[in-house]
């Protein structure tokens, strides 16, 4: 006790430096925060914006119990999984290229960041119109290549894949940025002696470049998963807010809807407490189970 | 260096940092005091017209900054709602009156019946529609036009005399995509049908409309059925109007000189007459079954004031609404954009009643429907809009899709008045 009164003693400077940043992460986030937890059990709505009082666990009830949220859970998990099966795998593809010595190498490299580079809205927005099912460039393209074409916009599932190709296209560079820095980390003289020892590329791959790989990529997913399980801005800017049918949602563009469309403040505060709770819990096992902030300890 | 004299130089460089820190708020907090906003969603050529009445409105007061900023107008409405909810937003908010029930619930704007005099407010047409927005016993929203609706727009290069019928358009639309045969993108008709807005003249086509006059929602009914069938219809059967059309699409093709005619409000014609399309404006037509006219929504657009303001600045806002909706603006305002003006003495003048689009936007108006500024009215547009939707792609029947808004808008309007 005496000890680590005395640290702060010690510390007291620095304890001072990092009190403008506490201020802030108070201000903006666990007073929100709080906040958030208080309304997800009132009757706050439209009508009782200012006169919300406390109701329970009513709206908690309404999220679990209600079609929507295992509806929208669903396609969440479908779409992280997508996403992220294919940011990783197109990444990591592509470094393991660009790692090599080839030709025009940092040409590639600027030109695979581009999609990274270019805002996320203006993304979005390009992409929508080029799934347009009769003037956007996709339905010309497989129309012309292959003489059909996709209701990409109109329908429930057609507007997901839209999502997901866009969110794709979107998220792949981060991951072989990544990727990339964890390459150029390992050793040649790894890949020497493996080649020394007839090791073939698979085993390479297999031995070698994945686990050295693993500690730069697992924290990498792990914000990937959190990033596209919470990406408001594709789903809703593809889909123009959900359409068609207010079908094509994840969990917090959902929740965006329910609070700022139909102004539905404690359903959507409710809603938006089990997103966390599971992005929580996900979040936990996953670093728990890949020991993947090991190497900070 | 001495310990005492380290300190203090660490000392020093906290409170400068601080004193910076602080300085910098204090500018933002003066910038936001002396500025004054409106908020709006007015096309381009009309946003011109209104920072040009804003820079003169700046003269009185050179002190003080006036700007305008343009939102789409459910960004507008959401966002005016947010800042005003949290004690900020501009000092006037442009937009329909459709608005105005959930900005009244949730108290963000404030009554205006005793910021001006009686003679200002009888200054404002009552008929054909009152332009001045009143609920509960307090005026929310003073227009400075009235409208708002969809009339049939036609490119006279292409349509030598608008439908008057149904069968007419189908006809008409049928010769035209002959015409066209094997070129791509050739529309007789376009317009954002998939949005519920949009459909509503042919629900009033089909003599329903979709609330009654205690507010709650009339979408299970056959003229729900019958406009989504007939819309439907256009598209797959007889095939004149786009598969898939938003709003910037069927814009484009109206504009790009492809699309005949197009369904829109009078704050398109504006961009068509820029664009050097020579338009003529006349009445959605008749639906020959019923005999009846499609009735759009009509609604006043106006200025409310943001109930944060207080002192001189409110004083200011205040003085700056009237400007806004003076006559002289309104008639630069229906010879630009073909709006009609909402004082008595700009409705009346000769360049308006003169003015052919005034004039044919007037005759859609008077078979128009008065848009309530009820809340309900939002819970029922965002309940028509998935099941609507649903008809176009397949997933619903007409019939399936009335029963699902009408669900749907109950459960909302339930939801949000528990």
């Amino acid at each position: 006790m005496a000890e680590s009164a005395g640290q702060v003693k010690v510390n007291r400077l620095a304890y001072f430096y990092t009190m403008p940043a506490f201020f802030l992460m108070g201000l903006m986030i666990v007073y929100p925060f709080i906040y958030n937890v208080v309304i997800s059990f009132s009757n706050m709505n439209l009508t009782h914006f200012r006169d919300w009082h406390i109701t329970g666990l009513g709206n908690y009830l309404q999220v679990v119990t209600g079609s929507s949220f295992w509806y929208f859970f669903f396609k969440t998990v479908l779409w992280t999984v997508v996403n992220v099966i294919f940011h990783v795998g197109i990444g990591v593809g592509l470094a393991l290229l660009l790692n090599k010595d080839i030709k025009g190498k940092s040409i590639f490299r600027t030109l695979l960041i581009l999609p990274w580079a270019v805002p996320q809205y203006i993304t979005a927005l390009t992409w929508r119109g080029m799934f347009n099912s009769e003037y956007g460039a996709v339905n010309l393209l497989l129309d012309r290549g292959l003489g059909f074409t996709i209701p990409w916009l109109t329908t429930e599932w057609g507007a997901f894949a839209a999502c997901l190709i866009t969110n794709i296209w979107l998220g792949f560079p981060f991951m072989m940025i990544i990727a990339l820095g964890g390459l150029q980390s390992i050793p040649d003289e790894l890949y020497e002696a493996a080649e020394i020892d007839g090791s073939t590329w698979w085993h390479k791959l297999r031995h070698i470049t994945i686990p050295l790989l693993r500690p730069v990529m697992v924290p990498a997913i792990t914000l990937g998963v959190i990033w596209t399980f919470n990406n408001f801005n594709v789903v809703w800017l593809v889909s123009n807010g959900g359409e068609p049918s207010d079908k094509t949602h994840i969990l917090v563009s959902w929740i965006y809807k329910s609070a700022f469309t139909y102004f539905r403040m404690g359903y959507a505060a409710a809603f938006s407490m089990v997103l966390f709770a599971i992005l929580l819990l996900f979040s936990w096992n996953f670093i728990k189970k890949t020991r993947a902030t090991e190497a900070v300890y | 260096m001495s310990p005492f004299r380290h300190k203090n130089r660490r000392l020093l460089a906290a409170a400068l940092l601080l004193l910076i820190a602080l300085g910098l708020l204090a500018g933002c907090a003066s910038d936001r005091d002396n500025r004054i906003l409106v908020w709006h969603s007015m096309r381009p050529i009309e946003s011109d017209i209104l920072r040009q009445a804003l820079a003169d409105f700046a003269r009185r007061y050179p002190e003080y900054v006036f700007d305008e900023l343009f939102y789409a107008p459910e960004t507008a409405r959401t966002n005016f709602i947010i800042s005003a909810l949290g004690g900020s937003g501009p000092a006037l908010f442009w937009g329909a009156n459709d608005n105005i029930g959930p900005l009244v619930e949730l108290g963000v704007i404030m009554p205006l019946e005793e910021v001006y005099s009686r003679a200002f407010l009888d200054s404002f047409l009552v008929t054909p529609l009152p332009a001045n927005t009143w609920m509960d016993g307090h005026l929310w929203q003073i227009a400075d036009r009235v409208g708002n609706h969809l009339c049939l727009v036609y490119n006279k290069k292409l349509v030598a005399r608008p439908p008057q019928t149904m069968n007419e358009l189908i006809a008409f639309g049928k010769t035209y995509m002959a015409a066209h045969q094997g070129q791509q993108n050739y529309y007789p008709l376009v317009w954002n049908y998939t949005e519920p807005f949009f459909a509503v003249p042919f629900i009033g086509g089909y003599g329903g409309w979709v609330m009654d006059e205690n507010n709650q929602p009339t979408l299970d009914q056959p003229a729900v059925v019958k406009a989504g069938q007939l819309i439907w219809e256009l598209a797959r059967v007889h095939k004149i109007i786009p598969l898939e059309c938003d709003y910037e699409i069927a814009n484009a093709l109206f504009k790009d000189g492809y699309a005949a005619m197009i369904i829109n409000g009078s704050w398109s014609w504006a961009t068509y007459l820029e664009n050097g399309i020579d338009i003529g404006i006349a009445r959605i037509p008749k639906i020959d079954e019923t005999g009846l006219w499609p009735s759009p929504a009509v609604s006043p657009l106006g200025y409310s004031l943001n109930v944060n303001l207080e002192g001189k600045k409110l004083e200011i806002a205040r003085e700056l609404l009237a400007w806004l909706t003076a006559a002289p603006l309104q008639l630069r305002f229906a010879e630009v954009s073909g709006a009609i003006p909402s004082r008595v003495e700009a409705f009346k003048a000769p360049e308006v009643t003169g003015n052919p689009l005034v004039s044919a936007a007037l005759d859609q108006l008077l078979v128009g429907r008065i848009m309530p500024p009820v809340t309900e009215m939002r819970w029922i547009w965002d309940a028509m809009r998935p099941s609507y939707q649903g008809i176009f792609t397949g997933r619903v029947t007409p019939e399936q899709a009335a029963r699902d808004m009408q669900a749907l808008a109950l459960k909302l309007i339930k939801e949000n008045r528990e």
